[in-house]
């Protein structure tokens, strides 16, 4: 309920060390795969340019705030924008040969991609991707929390049992929809079914859904949309409802699951080295330490993705859910995904 | 030999300027693939449509409201012109998502009352929320024609036998039609080049493709569909050139006297309006502010918006005066007047993007406060330029040979012939670039030096991630900000009316 700030903040970051940091680590997981602690990181120093896409509301503010306390050597010049403003800025400045990023964080797997594809970033070093999860380990970006795709629901009009296993199954029922085809996510879950079902089928899904589908123009009009009962079921990534509900419990929604199809598509968030120094490193080896991968759980609802750490509240645990086995990489190929949306005329 | 008037060649380099972005969007869509052409037609009506009622909406509510605030003698006059124009200070997300949130089933206003409103969405509501946040624009470019008018044209009418109604309607408002269309013609431009409001309230139009593929990282695409626009940017444009302005020789205060009964309908109109415009989302944000808690605010914010706003109110005047003269001197002037209005119709993400090109090219400029300000002179030039052009139009040329022949020199003839003419449309202007700094979000989130962030930013980021209770405080900031600023204008303004020049 309460947002908490810079202090309070940095306060928690390091009480649930003793909470519920320490639990899985004695009980669930071996000791190899321990997440790291921030106080075991060499102290940073330097001057270090991040170009952040979206900060969640200021979350990641305290995230950033905290590492600065810890490290008071260390000077952070943050530039904060929509991610693929950012990547976009950032391709320019790789064309033009000045780079100004140390690190790009961004919430989103395809201006990751893309910025990666378009740069030369520095290779992620081996014994960073050895923390997170083997599906997650790439070469070229950093993996650093996960979102997953959902299915919100209205309480009041649908049950849980009225949901299918799998997405390609709503075309069969008579329920209505809601989503936002201009939305990043959304497309990459469409690119997702593009895949992993291939084109046609994607494309009679869509053309199927067309009809009994109400656009919004991002996910959280989505969740808000079917929580008043426009819609009985939309198609949104799963903090959007957790968030809302955080706002106020007693909204009519909840969060339906499908099983390895693109539905429950986990997208990550990460980060790019755009420079090979030890403080850019350093610096995104504080992102995957215990207590950020904690705080972002726990405050903005996301999936930590270095093995061994608590999974965020109202979401059934992370091992329950049934992600589809995909190469993250292969999302930024956004150009046939929207050539089917506009093809079927929902773009 | 026709001597070539300096204010052209100002002008020329003014419209040069403003072009460099434009052939960088050349560059940027060269050899992109666009091939839907029933989807460009179905998008350029449904802009046009959009554009046209809201025009029609604005000046149906500005000019009617101009009148109120500049010849009837209201009560807390400066408090109503501020009230009136304060919506100005709202960014259209903010506008558009307040009213996203408040109406339909569901909203606030039904869970607070059990009555639920009719969802605004669509063309109407779209049109609805466009009329309800641009209408200042006219309010503001009529009253400064308003402002300038003789009365004594009006004493003469009325000696005629004229009523009131006719003396409005067949003396005072064809001599203010400049003023109307060049305030029309920023609401058109702005609706134009929109993008938060139709998305929000679900409305197809050109810059929601332009955003999609901007966004789906089809740069080349983003880039041909903003020329695209370009073209209906210049259809109206060559419309609103067609409206002449009349030359007024002098001027002297208009007091239109209201009947008590019609003074009270003006005071509800101008409360309806109020209401609609700043009350809706004050309150929207108050339920959220409640929901939410109160969030740590840094005041560093508010002084961030503040003075790029202040250095790019004045820039974009001064740049605009060379433009506004050139224009009421020649057809060239005319000509490049328009060219220097382009910047305003090119959505501020895609300006952005080319101007972050153009300050690559040149190193030091990059991520300047000084690229910033530049980005906001080529998009809001038409705001100062307009006004000033309605002002300098009125500029009698005997008078400045009168001037010449009682051996003022060219200089001194400016200095104190022109220019105090030309003080309450350079009041106007620089207010609408103050005002339209304050609350853009593109241009700033892209070219802003790294680390300065601004309350629309903070406002950006907050709405982003869905935490509305924490924009709160950076968008009544915002309001108040621009409402002080909107009160010292006109202030100001009154001030004027004693310099020398009537």
């Amino acid at each position: 309920m309460n947002r908490r700030s810079l202090l309070r903040g940095v306060a928690t970051t390091g009480s649930v060390l003793a909470l519920n940091g320490l639990a899985p680590m004695a009980f669930a997981a071996p000791v190899e795969h321990a997440p790291v602690t921030i106080e075991r990181l060499p102290k940073l120093s330097g001057t270090l340019t991040l170009y952040l896409g979206r900060g969640e509301g200021g979350l990641y503010e305290n995230i950033l705030a905290a590492i600065e306390r810890r490290n008071p050597d260390l000077k952070l010049k943050v530039r904060r924008g929509p991610s693929t403003a950012l990547a976009n800025a950032l391709v320019a400045e790789a064309r033009m040969s000045r780079v100004r990023a140390d690190v790009f964080w961004s919430i989103d797997a395809s201006s990751l991609g893309l910025v990666a594809e378009q740069s030369s970033p520095a290779p992620i070093p081996a014994d960073l991707s050895a923390q997170l999860s083997p599906a997650y380990r790439y070469k070229r970006w950093l993996p650093i929390s996960g979102r997953i795709r959902t299915l919100p629901f209205n309480t009041g009009r649908v049950s849980r049992a009225q949901l299918p296993a799998t997405v390609m199954q709503l075309p069969e029922s008579d329920l209505t929809f809601g989503w936002a085809p201009a939305y990043g996510a959304f497309q990459s879950f469409i690119t997702a079914m593009r895949i992993l079902e291939g084109e046609d089928a994607t494309g009679a899904w869509l053309e199927a859904l067309a009809s009994k589908s109400k656009p919004y123009a991002g996910e959280f009009g989505v969740v808000m949309g079917v929580s008043r009962g426009e819609a009985d079921l939309g198609f949104a990534n799963h903090y959007y409802t957790l968030r809302l509900k955080q706002g106020n419990a007693q909204v009519p929604v909840d969060l339906g699951f499908t099983e390895n199809d693109a539905g429950s598509l986990l997208n990550a968030s990460g980060a790019v080295l755009l420079n090979d120094s030890d403080l850019a490193t350093g610096f995104v080896r504080h992102l995957l330490t215990e207590q950020v991968q904690s705080f972002l759980a726990r405050e903005a609802f996301e999936i930590p993705l270095v093995r061994g750490v608590q999974g965020p509240q109202g979401l059934p645990p992370v091992a329950t859910l049934k992600p589809p086995a995909i190469d993250l990489e292969a999302l930024s190929d956004l150009k046939p995904t929207l050539a089917l949306l506009r093809r079927v005329g929902v773009l | 030999m026709r001597r070539v008037e300096p204010a052209v060649i100002a002008s020329s380099v003014v419209a040069l300027f403003v072009l460099a972005p434009v052939v960088v969007l050349f560059w940027l869509g060269y050899g992109a693939d666009v091939d839907w052409r029933a989807e460009s037609l179905r998008l350029t009506l449904n802009t046009l449509a959009l554009t046209l009622l809201t025009v029609a909406g604005a000046v149906l509510i500005g000019v009617p409201l101009a009148f109120l605030t500049t010849y009837c003698e209201l009560r807390k006059q400066g408090v109503w012109l501020a009230l009136l124009t304060a919506p100005l200070a709202i960014p259209s997300y903010i506008g558009g998502f307040a009213y996203f949130a408040a109406t339909g089933a569901g909203g606030e206003i039904a869970l607070l009352t059990g009555v639920a409103l009719p969802a605004v969405d669509g063309l109407p509501g779209t049109a609805l929320v466009m009329t309800l946040y641009t209408f200042p624009f006219i309010v503001l470019t009529t009253r400064a024609s308003l402002r300038q008018l003789d009365s004594r044209m009006v004493e003469a009418a009325r000696c005629l036998g004229a009523g009131s109604k006719e003396v409005i309607a067949r003396v005072i408002l064809p001599r203010i039609r400049g003023g109307i269309a060049a305030g029309a013609l920023i609401v058109a431009l702005y609706t134009l080049s929109d993008f938060a409001t139709p998305a929000i309230l679900g409305f197809d139009t050109f810059t929601r493709s332009i955003f999609v593929e901007y966004n789906a990282f089809g740069l080349d695409r983003a880039a041909l569909l903003s020329l695209q626009l370009l073209v209906l940017v210049g259809i109206v444009l060559a419309l609103e050139s067609r409206v002449g302005t009349e030359r007024e020789s002098t001027r002297c205060n208009i007091t239109l006297r209201l009947t008590t009964s019609a003074y009270w309908l003006a005071v509800v109109f101008m409360s309806l309006v109020v209401t609609l415009t700043l009350a809706l989302p004050a309150f929207v944000f108050a339920v959220w502010l409640a929901r939410d808690g109160i969030a740590g605010f840094d005041p560093v914010l508010a002084w961030n918006s503040t003075y790029p706003a202040l250095l790019a109110a004045v820039a974009t005047v001064i740049v605009a005066l060379p433009v506004a003269f050139a224009a009421t001197q020649s057809r060239a002037g005319r000509l490049l007047e328009r060219l220097a209005t382009l910047g305003y119709g090119i959505p501020g993400i895609v300006m952005g993007t080319a101007l972050i090109y153009v300050g690559l090219t040149f190193d030091y400029l990059y991520q300047s406060l000084a690229l910033l300000i530049v980005g906001h002179i080529l998009r809001f030039l038409p705001l100062a330029v307009g006004p000033l052009r309605t002002c300098a139009a009125r500029l009698d040329k005997n008078v400045l040979f009168a001037a010449r022949s009682l051996g003022a020199r060219r200089l001194e003839t400016i200095k104190r012939v022109s220019l105090p003419m030309l003080v309450p449309g350079a009041f106007a202007g620089g207010a609408l670039v103050f005002l339209e700094v304050m609350r853009e979000l593109p241009l700033t989130l892209l070219l802003r030096p790294t680390g300065m962030d601004t309350l629309t930013t903070e406002l950006w980021q907050v709405y982003e991630a869905g935490y509305f209770g924490r924009a709160a405080l950076p968008a009544l900031c915002l309001i108040a900000i621009s409402a002080c600023a909107l009160l010292m204008m006109f202030s100001s303004e009154n001030r004027s009316d004693q310099l020398p020049g009537r």
